[in-house]
């Protein structure tokens, strides 16, 4: 858990920081398969206390956990940043399962073994788990800027279910849906090469979107797909998604450990995070316009603009008239969470020093 | 409930953008719905303001 409790002597108190790396967008790092977790690792190393969202944590089968890391699906992230949620950490989480209508009968073993697989070897508290009434009908979209859409044909399918779950005791939701399968386009194909976006991304927070503003308990989605033929030439990034036959494992153990979600109208209490504690967000320099980096921003709160990761966008400081603090790459960016963290200022590591 | 894509081009006057982006950005939505998802995909600072292109998915 973050909150400082006993610390030995000369460690510094943690740092609370945001890192966000937008869903869908093609991003270098975090674009792919959970390929942003050595970047999570790294600065909940530097800040001890790393709040960021499944896109930068879901490998799919491959996943870590830390107890300096919090897992707050997007919508929740945007109102943490708001100020309108706190996040109380957990150290566990009865995460229900909700999974669409739409599954076919063995997709659907293969995922309710990993249920079992869950329980039996990680030993995680999987609570109740349901089919949805109706397919959700998930459909896949493209926005003029390339980066990744999508929608939904029955939301309160969603959410009746999501609903139902919430009141057989789930404090947590993983929601399943059955996505469109690709057959050979050259979106796909781009992907598993390593140069293209995401095309789930943006109907996957659509979704965990939607259940996590009704229901407010941390949500997070895994896609049901049919299996690809294997590829010689897999990007590496990519590859999380290919080693085995579901996404569930990933968001099972992320939820796991999730934070509640606590309306900031409730009396606050210890160990609770808010957004008025975090030191600074972390963010891909061209992405800068999402809801968290620029509530942050109206906040003061330092944004740390990371060059080193590129994606479709040019969304940068200079077209949103920010004031930033640039760094190379995440390695720089984590030297500036330390340095703040210590008390430092990072100027101070430079030559020729500035003027005050 | 339904969830209906969006794209909104908009110049917002540089003191309201300065004062509060967020609510900037959710009111010029809110107009046409409940933004779920939203994120700025171009900008660019005009001289009658901070020119802005707003990609949503919204609630209507």
């Amino acid at each position: 858990m973050v909150a400082a409790g006993s610390r030995a002597a000369g460690v510094s108190e943690p740092l609370p920081t945001l890192l966000v790396i937008p869903t869908g967008i093609g991003c270098e790092q975090g674009g792919f398969a959970g390929d942003a977790l050595p970047v999570a690792r790294l600065l909940a190393a530097a800040s001890d206390c790393l709040i960021t969202h499944p896109n930068v944590m879901n490998g799919a089968a491959l996943y870590w956990s830390d107890p300096r890391i919090h897992y707050v699906e997007g919508w929740s992230l945007d109102a943490f940043a708001k100020g309108s949620l706190r996040l109380r950490p957990q150290r566990r989480q009865r995460i229900g399962v909700l999974f669409d209508a739409g599954i076919e009968p063995e997709l659907l073993l293969r995922h309710r073994q990993v249920l079992a697989a869950a329980r039996a070897t990680l030993g995680l508290d999987i609570g109740p788990e349901l089919v949805s009434d109706e397919p959700l009908g998930v459909r896949l979209s493209q926005a003029s800027s390339g980066s990744s859409w999508g929608q939904l044909e029955q939301p309160g399918a969603l959410l009746q279910a999501g609903s139902r779950l919430k009141h057989a005791g789930a404090t947590a939701i993983a929601v399943v849906a059955r996505f469109p399968d690709d057959n050979g386009s050259g979106a796909l194909e781009a992907y598993r090469n390593g140069s293209g976006v995401d095309a789930l991304a943006g109907a996957e927070a659509v979704i965990s979107h939607l259940l996590v503003r009704e229901l407010q308990i941390p949500c997070a989605h895994a896609p049901a797909l049919a299996p690809l033929a294997p590829m010689a030439e897999l990007d590496s990034r990519a590859a999380a998604e290919e080693l085995g036959h579901t996404f569930l494992p990933c968001v099972l153990v992320g939820l796991s450990r999730a934070p509640d979600l606590c309306p900031a109208s409730e009396p606050w209490r210890s160990q609770e995070l808010a957004i008025d504690q975090v030191g600074a967000v972390v963010a891909p320099a061209g992405a800068l316009g999402g809801e968290t980096v620029l509530a942050c921003a109206d906040r003061g709160i330092p944004i740390v603009a990371v060059r080193s990761n590129p994606s479709l966008l040019q969304v940068d400081a200079a077209a949103l008239d920010l004031a930033v603090v640039p760094a190379a790459d995440y390695s720089a960016a984590a030297g500036l969470v330390l340095a703040w963290r210590e008390g430092l200022d990072p100027r101070a590591l430079m030559r020729p020093l500035s003027a005050c | 409930m339904r969830l209906q894509p969006f794209e909104l081009e908009l110049v917002i006057e540089p003191q309201r953008w300065q004062q509060g982006r967020v609510a900037a950005c959710r009111q010029a939505l809110a107009a046409h719905g409940e933004p779920l998802r939203w994120a700025i995909t171009a900008a660019e600072q005009r001289p009658e303001g901070q020119w802005l292109r707003l990609e949503a998915v919204l609630l209507v």
